[in-house]
């Protein structure tokens, strides 16, 4: 038995020996910058002042915590995360019902939904800005001229919004496949069961249908929440995080501290802040969906 | 309570060539049991389907108690169904399962519980009334089912093969729970089954389909005693009814052999419809074994021993009709012969059953057709 167990653990190790370069790859590309991260945050380091390098222990945290741009970055980035999940969310589930009925082009219909989803984000950010938004010769303001407007600059008046518009555009797509695929994985027989059961249409939406795609909600909520937090083309084209913060997200921020700011010792403190608060963060939401798909649901 | 009338209701499937239940006619009495049986694709499903507001009545009419159901949506039809599959609702427990029919019609909270708990007294559920059916056995899941219909005291119980998902055993128990239940609250149900021993047992009245058409509805020991075609003759009973093909004589019919004597008002049926040849039918248990020589000779082809009796299979010896004429006898013996033996086989008690060579339509003298009233 022994002897086999040692056979085994050699074994074990052939069989994984391909797959250490990737690992190594891994280590070298995520775990040691992070390391690095951590280091850079406890000195005092501009590039542009040289021999600024100094060993300051937690004063950058202090600062971070002190600094009242940081606090309406992160403010700006969670009201981006959780509007454009929700919003994204809601009309998903609207679109995925209408594509849950047979109609004729049905195949084409969700073929164009799903397109935001597969452009390039900077490319639909520069769409928005430029073909919607644009004081002069945007879309939305030639629609709206009946109605009284006029050159009004969407994207200067409403920075946060108007990138949170194309972040919408962007995950309904990604939503509306998750919740129609939901759909389509409900039990006839069980709506048909509620059908003889007396409920009308809304009651068993509420009651059958909401109950079944609950999962598939929250695994599309986390998801693009998850993909959500590290917005950066949309914000840089749209709106560069101005004016002043106010469309910024902390990624941003970091980045103009870091790139624009040359501040590496704050930059660096600000993103293991922001890198340990997403762990948290996305292990609850893990956490959650894990619960809500392994959790005895199904029926036979 | 409630009569049940189907009056030539169809229903065509989009894109199929005929219909799935075609023109059927059917009236079911307040508070009887009734029992859709047929082979698989015989359209069972689409007829209770089309009674609970589930697929459309495309030509003619369902009523219950006299009301024309055509275009009233499930909801409010006041039935109960209990699906194949039971569909259950997998996000609610057994109680609100149970209970979510009386949800839907406003029943407050207090009053739905009392009911819930008085049926799974019943059921025998009490102990699952807060687990999720995700967490039930199959047997369980289908007394959930069962108490989701009762608790609604509809006018109509529609079950689908509620059975085809337990055990042999557990099937046999649950189905007579099931008529008792069904006796005990007297409401008017629809049953359908693919299982014969099912219909047979359960129902007060049968309904035997084939390709969407009704055969023959009657009370189960007519069907047996008189099937009213060589399709009803065949189905119902376990072995089927030996259906072999004979030459018509002037005293009988003749197999093999030998010749079963007939009537003389049925041999004038025969020869008024100027018939050469004609299905004999036979029930197993209508055949004895005998000594060879001393009946239709055949040699045996398998025995089934079931302990408390056998099953000869074999095929006639003396063939005419060609090799493939195959008998099934019943015997109360072990062991009546052995493989490859010959062995006679002799008419007993009950008279033989002739139907028509091309259209399997049953042949009766006057005296017998003016007797059994056929169901059709
Ligand atoms: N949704 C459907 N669309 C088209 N044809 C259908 C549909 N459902 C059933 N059919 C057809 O209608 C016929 C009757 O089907 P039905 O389900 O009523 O049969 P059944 O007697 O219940 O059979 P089983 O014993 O296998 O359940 C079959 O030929 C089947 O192929
Ligand atoms: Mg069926």
């Amino acid at each position: 038995m022994t002897k086999h167990s040692t056979l085994s653990r050699a074994e074990g190790w052939r069989r994984r020996a391909p797959l250490l370069p990737a690992l190594l790859f891994t280590i070298l590309v995520t775990q040691v910058p992070f390391l690095l991260t951590v280091y850079y945050s406890t000195h005092s380091w501009n590039l542009v002042r040289p021999g600024s390098w100094e060993f300051v222990g937690l004063q950058n945290y202090l600062y971070v915590f002190r600094d009242s741009q940081f606090r309406e970055v992160a403010m700006n980035t969670v009201i981006l995360i959780v509007g454009t999940v929700l919003i994204s969310a809601l009309l998903g589930l609207g679109l995925a019902l209408l594509l849950n009925r047979s109609f004729r082009g049905r195949g084409v219909v969700r073929t164009l939904l799903i397109t935001p989803f597969l452009i390039t984000p900077v490319a639909g950010a520069l769409l928005w800005k430029t073909a919607m938004f644009d004081p002069v010769f945007g879309i939305v303001n030639f629609v709206l001229q009946p109605f009284g407007v006029g050159n009004f600059a969407w994207v200067s008046q409403f920075p946060l919004a108007t990138v949170m518009v194309d972040l919408i555009w962007r995950w309904t797509p990604f939503m509306m496949l998750l919740i129609l695929a939901g759909l389509q994985s409900m039990p006839e027989d069980v709506l048909e069961a509620g059908r003889v059961d007396g409920a009308g249409p809304i009651a068993l939406f509420r009651e059958l249908t909401l109950p079944h795609l609950r999962r598939f909600i929250e695994l599309g909520v986390v998801l693009g929440a998850i993909y959500l937090v590290n917005t950066f083309g949309a914000i840089y084209m749209m709106t560069s995080g101005g004016p002043g913060v106010e469309s910024a997200n902390l990624p941003f921020y970091i980045y103009q501290r870091a790139f624009l700011g040359f501040e590496v010792g704050q930059a660096a403190a600000m993103g293991v802040v922001t890198v340990a608060a997403t762990i948290v963060i996305a292990m609850l939401a893990l956490r959650l969906i894990f619960k809500s798909f392994m959790g005895a649901q199904e029926a036979a | 309570m409630a009569t049940i009338a189907y009056q030539t209701a169809s229903c065509l499937y989009e894109g199929a060539a005929n219909p799935a239940v075609d023109r059927l006619t059917l009236e079911v009495d307040d508070g009887e049991f009734i029992v859709l049986v047929g082979p698989s694709g015989s359209g069972k499903s689409t007829a209770l389907r089309m009674l609970a507001g589930l697929e459309d009545i495309d030509e003619g009419n369902i009523t219950i108690n006299g009301k024309d159901m055509v275009g009233v949506p499930s909801k409010d039809r006041d039935i109960a169904m209990v699906f194949q599959n039971y569909a259950l609702y997998p996000s609610m427990t057994v109680a609100e399962n149970m209970g979510f029919a009386l949800k839907m019609r406003g029943v407050p909270a207090g009053e739905r519980r009392r009911q819930v708990e008085q049926a799974a007294e019943l059921l025998d559920l009490s102990d699952f009334l807060d687990r999720k059916p995700a967490k039930l056995s199959g047997g369980q899941r289908q007394r959930v089912a069962m108490g989701r219909a009762i608790v609604r005291e509809p006018q109509v119980f529609c079950m689908d093969e509620p059975l085809s998902n337990l055990d042999a055993k557990l099937r046999v128990q649950t189905r007579t729970q099931i008529a008792a239940l069904q006796r005990r609250l007297g409401t008017t149900t629809v049953y359908v089954t693919h299982d014969q021993v099912e219909a047979m047992t359960m129902g007060d009245r049968v309904a035997v389909l084939k390709d969407g058409k009704l055969q023959q509805f009657a009370a189960p020991t007519e069907l047996y005693d008189a099937p009213v075609n060589a399709f009803v003759a065949g189905f119902i009973g376990s072995p089927a009814m030996n259906l072999v093909p004979a030459l018509v004589t002037s005293e009988g019919v003749q197999l093999g052999e030998s010749t079963l004597p007939l009537e003389r008002d049925r041999l004038a049926a025969l020869h008024r419809q100027e018939l050469s040849s004609v299905t004999v039918g036979l029930r197993p248990e209508q055949l004895e074994v005998v000594p060879a020589g001393q009946g239709i000779d055949v040699r045996i082809d398998l025995v089934e021993e079931l302990g408390s009796e056998s099953y000869v299979h074999a095929h006639l010896v003396d063939d005419r009709g060609g090799a493939s004429t195959r008998l099934v006898a019943r015997s109360h013996r072990r062991a009546p012969g052995r493989l490859g033996e010959t062995i006679g086989l002799r008419h007993g008690a009950g008279s033989v059953h002739v139907f028509h060579p091309d259209t399997g339509a049953r042949i009766d003298g006057e005296e017998m057709s003016a007797r059994v009233g056929t169901g059709v």
